[in-house]
């Protein structure tokens, strides 16, 4: 029998290099002769950029090149064409690239960027949602109707800062709340925050003389950057290739394309030399794209036993200053916008909106994070209305098989999972049946938060995916796969899958690491907790490939009927009688006769995948399919709370989740563990504050704060198991879900310790103590 | 990185540093004392420090001295915030030296550079304040001591060129009875909202706070108020805070509305730690 396999613990590939610090990522190495390009940022929000003099930048020493806006006038982004790689005429948010000076070392870079003199006009700046909606609102964008939409589902309204509304109109919502017994309404504020990925973003790029462009980038899609590359600057695609090695962290953060058109644009001016460019820590807080801001207004309307009837919403998305992923992820929030719940009328307007904050992409949990902390929230009050136990309310709304979701997608056991059976698995993990809230005395607290989350992915049905299978001499296993290794061990879940599949030991499955989008097959995004699901299935695909190719050569070889052949071990062998067997080392590079003849080349295995199935939300009603299945789970947060300091202690911090399979038991559950740290950090620490000209002011990690490790509680994980019948083995993704609930568990548990409603994050002790005393000392 | 090049120095006595430092003043260097760098480099990779050239006082034996000499205890300059906590020779000192930043930070900042600091906080002055410290600094015509306040008003008052040697505290008040709180935005590892250090001597406390104002200090009328037998704890405090309200600092981590909830709750837990007076 095989080692490994599925279901069992599984030491990433790449560990040994990882924990000897031998791994390579995108800015460790820097051979002779790369230049440096160093980014010259906006000190304004919102400016006119009159004059920018670099002139005396030019005569420093090592300086080669210095390039702004004007020299390349183009427009980039993932769905909407608004985002010059370089501010042309003005800026539109603090610590926006302007300028790029490319010279010698990073350190001539580096001092030549303090001679680019940039003369700047104020102008008045959006510093909030409402400012932002206000009427007559001075525009971030002043030409909408012009930029040229790469997503075919966006509604923007020009003359506004509206980049796109999404609805969702589900049954007849005013008629049901008239038939409510208890309405509850609520409206929330969660700021702005970073990704603070350990690895700061990073790319070089240099041009051959045949125009072949060559890109080296921490990135989460080297298959995204070629096309965007190759779109914005007309390039031949074939002619870009990308590479990507490890890298340290994306947490979404890595999907979007920025520092890539730089280091081209860069390459470009000094005639095609290499040119790497890397952020600061600063930079990566400020001028790369961030996580949303949100406000959201929320009615949901029970009748007396319990059973939500009516649920409207309005969530307005703080997408900063360039739409990058806003559209997409407002249009993710209005997917799910009711949380598992199954509520039957709904109205919700998911509203991505231009402000002068720094641009919002991607971020894990896809925007699910921020508004299930929002429904969560209001279904604890609604329970406190409605005298229930908030699990139990929870409980008895969860969604089953045959409910419809907001967009109308007909619900099954296999693409919703089991939601009640996390509900029951969470209780004895926090010991919810003590009661959420204990007098400890010495004025402390000890009290529970729960929350239930669920998310399916918002991709495009035309994403890709692919796997390419190939052997050594020795019969051993290469896999050349285009997903990313960021963390979550995702070459190796593909080397566990084909070790099932073909039934050989998983230390004989190479995984390539790095990725070059020249030799690997697309992969559309490593992003979305897709990556099992999409790799997955065309691992399966390729290893059926293999096997048909192995069982039709041994056929002949050992002289039977294909249909008699079984492959395991490394071997194809007759079902009925295993010891007529041929090794696979002696098949793959093709048969050779006892008489030196061959037959048959070298067998190489193929799979790919489409996401196929979904479509476009109707504009007015919402109604459509924007994602394959879904992961739910429930989670509880426990603190500890002193009534006299607004101070409290994290405790425990639970997640149970219906993983469909676990494949991988250790690294799933760490997986949704730094999930729920970063939940916690979200929920405890994290997020921008602005200055009121909109000047980002927590600039470094001095002042941004993310959880550190003695800081963290108790973590508990479990799993339920209900297949997702499309997917290999069962699995439903997980990478990204353990952040979601847990800043509304958190908000829930100090709300039920402090005794009043918390509706905005991040909970500091000041934040409860202003909410608990309005503020005066 | 840093963006610029700068002269390195390490000099062994305290007459070559002064010798060092005067001539590289004279050739326009612009040099800067050079602790454990955390503040010089930090700075410098931001473009908030410039310098041509840094003197490295660590390698100076008298500044790495931590012993007793006769009723005093001598702590160098050069000495590292872990090096006081390891010692737990003087354990307000320890306390407060341990809940400046990180461990591994602790490991590189020194204790002169801690007191010399551009970062307002500047800890491990509190200690001192309170056990009349006596600090001895080289000074071009040689060592000379002052009492902590003669050279400490908000910040370390030396006229270029000189450096802090050791401050030394009498052995009575390392015994003393002593409190220390910190109190942060949400987290250990932070800049105060407030830092309170006390000792407790002759039946009074004397205490000295960082993170309230934009300087470290001690205000002997609060402490009249805090040794106040007439009043009741939560009257001191309350008074306390009312003199502190209009000066307090409101900066990210923290409103001054909330300072001063935490400076009049913090002081009420201090009377009653340290049994009043």
């Amino acid at each position: 029998m095989p080692k490994a396999g599925i279901g069992t613990t599984v030491i990433r590939k790449e560990a040994w290099d990882k924990v000897t610090g031998n791994a390579k990522y995108t800015a460790d190495e820097n051979p002779a002769g790369v230049l440096t390009a160093r980014m010259v940022t906006s000190t304004f929000a919102h400016a006119k950029i009159k004059k920018i003099d670099y002139s005396q930048a030019l005569l420093q020493k090592g300086v080669k090149a210095v390039i702004t806006g004007e020299d390349y006038p183009v427009l980039s982004g993932g769905l909407v064409a608004d985002r010059p790689p370089l501010a042309n005429g003005k800026v539109r948010y603090y610590g926006e690239p302007v300028a790029l000076v490319v010279a010698d070392s990073e350190f001539d870079a580096a001092n030549a960027v303090t001679f680019v003199k940039v003369e700047y006009e104020p102008l008045p700046v959006i510093n909030s949602l409402s400012q932002a909606l206000a009427s007559g609102a001075p525009l971030v964008h002043e030409h909408q109707e012009t930029y040229k939409h790469i997503s075919k589902d966006l509604y923007p309204q020009p003359g506004t800062n509206i980049c796109d509304i999404k609805k969702i109109r589900k049954g007849d919502v005013n008629q049901a709340f008239s038939n409510c017994d208890s309405i509850v309404e609520a409206h929330y504020s969660l700021p702005q925050s970073d990704h603070i990925a350990m690895e700061t973003r990073a790319a070089r790029a240099r041009i051959s003389p045949d125009g072949t462009v060559f890109v080296k980038s921490a990135s989460q899609a080297p298959f995204g950057i070629k096309k965007e590359l190759s779109s914005v600057f007309n390039l031949e695609q074939g002619k870009v290739v990308v590479e990507v090695p490890f890298v340290g962290g994306g947490f979404g953060g890595k999907a979007a394309t920025q520092l890539e058109l730089l280091a081209y644009m860069a390459s470009k001016a000094v005639c095609g030399r290499e040119v790497g460019i890397r952020n600061s820590r600063e930079q990566d807080i400020t001028s790369s794209p961030c996580k949303l801001g949100l406000d959201a207004t929320l009615k949901l309307g029970a009748t007396k036993d319990g059973m939500i009837k009516a649920a409207q919403m309005t969530y307005l998305v703080d997408a900063g200053a360039y739409a990058d992923m806003g559209p997409r992820l407002s249009k993710a929030m209005a997917v799910d916008c009711t949380g598992p719940y199954n509520i039957e009328n709904v109205s919700c307007d998911a509203v991505c909106v231009y402000t002068n904050h720094p641009y919002a992409t991607s971020f894990r949990g896809f925007g699910h994070a921020s508004y299930t902390f929002c429904v969560e929230r209001t279904l604890d009050k609604l329970a406190k209305k409605l005298q229930m136990d908030p699990l139990e309310l929870r409980k008895k709304n969860g969604l089953a098989p045959g409910n419809l979701t907001p967009t109308q997608v007909p619900l099954t056991a296999s693409s919703l999972g089991s939601l009640g059976p996390c509900i029951e698995k969470l209780k004895p993990l926090i010991n919810w049946e003590e009661g959420e809230r204990i007098e400890l005395g010495n004025h402390k607290i000890r009290a529970k938060g729960i929350s239930c989350f669920w998310k399916t992915s918002d991709s495009s049905p035309d994403a890709v995916s692919g796997i390419i299978l190939t052997f050594n001499n020795d019969g051993s296993l290469n896999v050349n796969c285009g997903c990313v290794e960021c963390g979550p061990s995702m070459k190796t879940t593909v080397a566990q899958l084909l070790s099932e599949k073909l039934k050989m030991d998983i230390s004989r499955v190479h995984v390539n690491m790095d990725v070059n989008t020249k030799c690997s097959p697309t992969h559309w995004k490593t992003v979305a907790s897709m990556t099992t699901f999409m790799q997955g299935r065309a691992a399966m695909r390729a290893a059926e490939d293999v096997c048909r190719q192995l069982v039709s050569l041994a056929a002949v070889v050992l002289r039977c009927p294909p249909e008699d052949l079984e492959v395991g071990g490394e071997r194809v062998y007759v079902r009925h009688e295993p010891s007529n067997f041929i090794h696979f080392k002696d098949l793959v590079h093709g048969y050779q006769y006892q008489n030196g003849n061959a037959v048959e080349g070298q067998i190489i295995g193929r799979g790919s995948f489409i996401m196929g199935d979904l479509n476009l939300l109707d504009k007015e009603t919402g109604k459509g399919k924007a994602g394959p299945w879904w992961t739910v789970g429930a989670q509880g947060v426990e603190v500890e709370y002193d009534t006299e300091e607004y101070t409290y202690r994290l405790i425990k911090a639970a997640t149970v989740i219906d993983a469909g399979k676990v494949l991988n038991p250790k690294m799933c559950e760490a997986l949704v563990k730094g999930g729920m740290c970063m939940g916690l950090g979200l929920g405890t620490r994290e997020n921008f504050s602005y200055s009121g000209k909109g000047e980002v002011l927590d600039t470094s990690l001095r002042t941004y704060k993310v959880m550190h490790f003695g800081e963290t509680p108790q973590y508990l994980v479990d799993f339920v198991e209900t297949p997702l019948e499309n997917s290999p083995y069962g699995a439903r993704g997980l990478a990204e879900h353990g952040i979601i609930g847990i800043p509304a568990a958190l908000a829930n548990a100090l709300s039920v310790a402090s005794g009043v409603e918390l509706d905005e994050l991040p909970l500091v002790p000041e934040t409860i103590w202003r909410i608990k005393t309005g503020g005066r000392a | 990185m840093i963006p610029f090049d700068f002269e390195y120095d390490r000099p062994g006595t305290v007459g070559e540093a002064l010798t060092v430092f005067r001539q590289l003043d004279a050739e326009q260097k612009n040099p800067m004392f050079f602790g454990g760098g955390t503040e010089i480099i930090s700075m410098a990779r931001m473009g908030n420090v410039k310098t041509g050239a840094v003197v490295d006082l660590k390698a100076i034996p008298e500044c790495r001295v931590f012993e007793y000499d006769k009723d005093r205890l001598l702590i160098g300059s050069a000495l590292t915030l872990s090096d006081l906590v390891e010692a737990k020779r003087f354990p307000l000192l320890d306390h407060t030296a341990g809940r400046v930043a990180d461990h591994t930070m602790q490991c590189k900042i020194t204790f002169g550079g801690n007191l010399a600091s551009t970062i307002i906080y500047r800890e491990t002055v509190l200690p001192l304040l309170l056990a009349d410290a006596v600090v001895t600094v080289a000074t071009q015509g040689g060592l000379r001591d002052y009492k902590i306040t003669q050279i400490f008003r908000e910040r370390l008052q030396l006229p270029r060129g000189e450096f802090i040697v050791r401050a030394s505290i009498e052995k009575r008040w390392l015994s003393a009875p002593y409190i220390h709180v910190k109190k942060t935005k949400n987290e250990k590892v932070d800049y105060p909202l407030l830092t309170v250090a006390c000792l407790k001597a002759d039946d009074k406390i004397r205490m000295a706070f960082s993170g309230l104002l934009p300087y470290p200090f001690r205000d002997l009328q609060w402490e009249n108020l805090m040794n106040d037998k007439s009043l009741s704890f939560p009257e001191r405090a309350e008074q306390i805070s009312a003199l502190a309200a209009p000066h307090l600092l409101n900066n990210l981590d923290g409103s001054a509305e909330f300072r001063k909830f935490v400076l009049n709750n913090t002081l009420i837990k201090v009377l009653q730690t340290l049994k009043g007076v």
